[in-house]
C-alpha cells in the first residue's frame, strides 16, 4: 500500500515538473530571443569596434572601449545625471508622493477620489506627449512660465529653462516629477490604508498625533512599501530616456546627457556601436545590481 | 464508368489550366520598387502617385511603393534597414559624409554603369551634379533637388524705417544694431537653436567667407596634416564673428532653447524683420500667411579668403540599395525621377530645386521665392556643403556641440576650436 502511495506520490510529483516545464519553454523561447540572446550580442560586440554601416567588419579591441568609457568625460557627466536624476526622482517623486498620499489617508475629509485622480492622470500621459507639452511651457519666448515669472517682476534665465547647462536637467526633473508623482502617491497610499487605525488611536492616548504621529507610526509602518517605491524610481531613473531625448537630446552642451542618451548618441549619431555595446553592459549591470535590491526589499515587503 | 472518365478529364483539365496560368503568371510577374523617404512635403502623395503611374506606362510590371520617415527617426532607420534584408531598393539620402559612409561600407549601390543607358540619369543631369555623390570616382546617387539658404526679409519693415539690405558683415551687425534701436523688444534675426543645426548652417558659411573654401578642405576631410589639422586662425576668427553678432543684438535670448519652428513663426508673423532660412521656407512662410517677403544672400566678410558668389548648397536625392534585388530596375526608378516630366513635377508639386531644369521654364505660375531661388543658384560661382553633411560623424558633433558652447558662453572661440582640432585629430588617427 505504502509502496503504491510512494510510486502515486514520484509519479504526480513527475508529471508536476514536466507540466511545469512545459509551462515554462514558452516564456524561455521568448526570453531567449528577446533578452538573452541581445544582451549577449551586447556584451560580444563591446569587445569590438564597428560601426552600424560596417557590420562586417569587426575589430577586436578587447577591453578597449570599458577602459575608453573610463576616460570618457561625457560618459561620467551621463552617470553623475542619472544619479542627480535617482536622488531628485527619490525627494521629488516618493518624498511629495508620501506627503500627498498622507494628506489624501489623513489629511482631508472630502473630495480625496477628486484629488487622487488628478493627481494620478498625469501618469496616463505618454511621456513624449508629456514632454512635448511642457516644451511649450519653457519656451523662452513663448512659454507661460516665462509669463508667469515676469508677471510677478521676477527675472527668467537668459540661457532659457531647458538652454542653460545648469538648470537643464532640474527642469526635467520638475516634469518627470509632475508625471510621476501620481503613481508613487497611489503606492503609498495603498500602503498607508493598511496601516491599522487601532495603532493611531493607541499612539493618540500616549500624545502622539499629526505630524509626529505620521513620523512615528506612519513612516515605520510603510516602510517596505517606500523601499520598493525608491526602488521603482531609482530604475527608472536609470531607464530615463524619452524626457531628455525630447527636451534637449542630451544638450545643451552634453549637460543633460544621461547613459540611455549617451548610448543612443554613441550607437547610432557617432557610429561607435562597439562602445556603445560597452556602455550597454555597464547600464545592465548597474540594473541587474538596482533588480537584485529590488527583488530582495519586494521579498521582505 | 463514365462518370468516372468524366471526373478523370475534368482532373486532367483543372490540372492542364492549373500549369496554363502558372505560365502566364510567370511571365508576368510584378516587380515590388519600395521607395523610403522623408515625409511632410507638400505634395509629396500626389508626386509619388504620379510616378508610379508614369512609370507603369514604360514599364507596367513595376510597381513603385513609398514609404515615409520623419526626418530624425529616419537616420537611424535607414542604416538599419539597409544592414538587414528587408530594406528599400531606393532610398533619399543627403549627399556628403551621410551617403560617402553607405558608399564606403558597401550598402549602396555603384550606379556608375546605369549613367548613360536608355532612361540613365546620365541623360538628365549634368556630371558636376553627378559628382556630388561620387566616392573613388563611382556615383552612388541621383541628385533630384538642392537645398540653399538665403536671408528672408519683411521689405516693408525695412522701407518703412529707411533700412538697407546689408552688403557685408559689418552692416550686418550694424542692422542688427539699429533694429534694436528702433524698438529693443523687436528680435532683428531670431535664431532657433535648440537642435543646434541652425548655427551650424551660420558657422557653415562663416567659414567660407573667413577662411575660405580652399583653405578648409583639406581640414574638412581630415587630410591636412596633424601639425596644421584645423590651426588656420581663421577660424577662431569665424566663430569671433558668431559672439559679434550676438554683441550686436542680432538674436534673441535663449537661442539655445529656440525651437526653430519658432522663429519660423516669429518671421511669418512679422515679430521679426529677418531670418536665414533655407529654400524650403519660402513655402512655409507662404503657408503662414506672409508672402511679400524678398531675400538677400549671406553678406561679404571684408578680407575674408572666401568670395562672396559661393552659396551654401546641399545637394540630396536617391540612393540604391546595394541589397536590392533589381539593382537595374531599381537604377532606373531613380533616373526616371530626374527625367524631364518628372522633375517638373517634383518643382512644381514639392516645390524642389529641380536637378534637371530642362522644363523649368513650363512651370505654371511659379512663385517669386522658387525663381529667386532658382536664379540665384545658378547665379553663384561656387557652393559649400554644410558641415553637420559634411563632416566625418564626431567632427561634425565637434562642430554642433560647439556652437551651442559659444552661443552660451560657456567656451570662448578659441576654446572651442581647441575641442574640434582634439576631436579631428582623434577621427584622423581612426580612419
Amino acid at each position: 500500500m505504502n509502496k503504491n502511495n510512494t510510486q502515486t506520490n514520484s509519479f504526480s510529483l513527475s508529471n508536476d515538473k514536466v507540466s511545469a516545464t512545459i509551462l515554462l519553454v514558452p516564456a524561455l523561447i521568448f526570453c531567449t530571443i528577446f533578452i538573452f540572446i541581445p544582451a549577449i550580442g551586447t556584451i560580444v560586440g563591446s569587445f569590438y569596434s564597428y560601426s552600424l554601416t560596417s557590420m562586417n567588419n569587426w575589430k577586436w579591441v578587447g577591453f578597449g572601449n570599458y577602459i575608453k568609457a573610463t576616460q570618457d568625460e561625457y560618459f561620467w557627466v551621463a552617470l553623475k545625471n542619472n544619479f542627480i536624476i535617482v536622488f531628485a526622482s527619490i525627494v521629488l517623486q516618493v518624498g511629495v508622493g508620501t506627503i500627498l498620499a498622507a494628506i489624501l489617508d489623513r489629511g482631508i475629509k472630502y473630495g480625496r477620489v477628486i484629488f487622487r485622480t488628478i493627481i494620478f492622470t498625469p501618469m496616463v500621459i505618454s511621456s513624449v506627449a508629456v514632454s512635448l507639452i511642457w516644451l511649450i511651457i519653457y519656451d523662452p519666448n513663448v512659454g507661460i512660465l516665462n509669463a508667469i515669472f515676469k508677471s510677478i517682476g521676477l527675472s527668467t534665465p537668459s540661457k532659457g529653462w531647458l538652454g542653460d547647462p545648469n538648470i537643464s536637467i532640474w527642469m526635467i526633473m520638475i516634469t518627470a516629477a509632475w508625471q510621476n508623482t501620481g503613481f508613487m502617491m497611489v503606492l503609498i497610499l495603498a500602503g498607508l490604508q493598511g496601516v491599522s487605525k487601532e495603532v493611531y488611536d493607541a499612539a493618540e492616548i500616549d500624545g502622539a498625533t499629526g505630524v509626529k504621529a505620521f513620523w512615528y507610526i506612519t513612516l515605520p509602518m510603510i516602510r517596505n512599501v517606500l523601499i520598493v517605491a525608491i526602488l521603482i524610481t531609482t530604475i527608472g531613473a536609470f531607464k530615463v530616456f524619452e524626457f531628455i531625448f525630447v527636451f534637449t537630446q542630451g544638450g545643451p552642451s552634453n549637460a543633460t546627457q544621461v547613459l540611455g542618451t549617451y548610448i543612443y548618441l554613441q550607437a547610432f549619431n557617432l557610429f561607435h556601436m562597439g562602445y556603445a555595446n560597452a556602455l550597454s553592459v555597464i547600464l545592465l549591470l548597474i540594473a541587474l545590481f538596482l533588480g537584485w535590491l529590488q527583488l530582495k526589499s519586494s521579498r521582505k515587503a | 464508368m463514365n462518370f468516372l472518365k468524366f471526373i478523370t478529364k475534368k482532373i486532367y483539365l483543372f490540372i492542364f489550366s492549373l500549369f496554363l496560368s502558372f505560365g502566364f503568371i510567370t511571365s508576368s510577374y510584378a516587380v515590388d520598387i519600395t521607395i523610403w523617404d522623408l515625409s511632410g512635403r507638400n505634395g509629396q502623395d500626389e508626386f509619388y502617385d504620379n510616378l508610379n503611374k508614369e512609370y507603369k506606362k514604360i514599364n507596367p510590371d513595376v510597381n513603385i511603393i513609398l514609404q515615409t520617415f520623419e526626418n530624425e527617426a529616419y537616420k537611424t532607420q535607414i542604416q538599419v534597414a539597409l544592414n538587414g534584408n528587408d530594406g528599400p531598393d531606393v532610398f533619399f539620402n543627403w549627399f556628403g559624409e551621410d551617403s560617402a559612409r553607405l558608399a564606403r561600407a558597401g550598402l549602396a549601390l555603384d550606379i556608375t554603369p546605369y549613367a548613360n543607358v536608355e532612361g540613365g540619369y546620365g541623360n538628365y543631369i549634368s556630371e558636376g551634379l553627378s559628382n556630388t555623390t561620387a566616392v573613388n570616382g563611382k556615383i552612388y546617387g541621383v541628385p533630384n533637388t538642392s537645398v540653399s539658404k538665403y536671408f528672408h526679409y519683411d521689405p516693408a519693415f525695412f522701407e518703412a524705417n529707411s533700412l538697407a539690405v546689408p552688403k557685408t558683415f559689418d552692416d550686418l551687425l550694424n542692422l542688427c544694431r539699429d533694429i534694436r534701436a528702433i524698438d529693443s523688444s523687436i528680435v532683428p534675426w531670431p535664431l532657433g537653436n535648440s537642435e543646434r543645426w541652425k548655427l551650424n548652417h551660420v558657422i557653415t558659411m562663416l567659414n567660407q567667407r573667413v577662411v575660405g573654401e580652399e583653405n578648409t578642405a583639406a581640414d574638412y576631410n581630415l587630410s591636412a596634416s596633424e601639425d596644421e589639422l584645423f590651426t588656420n586662425p581663421a577660424y577662431v576668427e569665424a566663430w569671433q564673428k558668431v559672439v559679434d553678432l550676438q554683441d550686436a543684438g542680432c538674436f534673441q535670448d535663449a537661442p539655445n532653447a529656440t525651437h526653430p519652428d519658432l522663429t519660423r513663426s516669429m518671421f511669418a508673423s512679422q515679430i521679426s524683420p529677418m531670418i536665414y532660412c533655407g529654400t524650403w521656407c519660402g513655402g512655409i512662410f507662404n503657408g503662414e500667411g506672409f508672402s511679400d517677403f524678398s531675400y538677400f544672400r549671406f553678406p561679404e566678410v571684408v578680407g575674408g579668403a572666401g568670395a562672396a558668389t559661393v552659396g551654401f548648397l546641399v545637394p540630396s536625392g536617391m540612393m540604391v540599395s546595394a541589397k536590392t534585388a533589381h539593382p537595374e530596375i531599381a537604377a532606373h526608378v531613380a533616373s526616371f525621377m530626374v527625367s524631364d516630366d518628372m522633375a517638373l513635377q517634383a518643382a512644381e508639386l514639392m516645390g524642389f530645386m529641380p536637378s534637371n531644369p530642362t522644363k523649368i521654364g513650363e512651370m505654371s505660375n511659379p512663385t517669386h521665392w522658387f525663381n529667386f531661388y532658382v536664379n540665384d543658384i545658378a547665379d553663384k560661382t561656387g557652393h559649400v556643403n554644410v558641415l553637420d553633411v559634411l563632416l566625418e560623424a564626431n567632427v561634425s558633433n565637434a562642430y554642433l556641440d560647439m556652437g551651442t558652447e559659444i552661443l552660451n558662453r560657456t567656451k570662448t572661440p578659441q576654446e572651442a576650436m581647441d575641442f574640434i582640432r582634439q576631436v579631428a585629430l582623434e577621427a584622423k588617427a581612426a580612419m
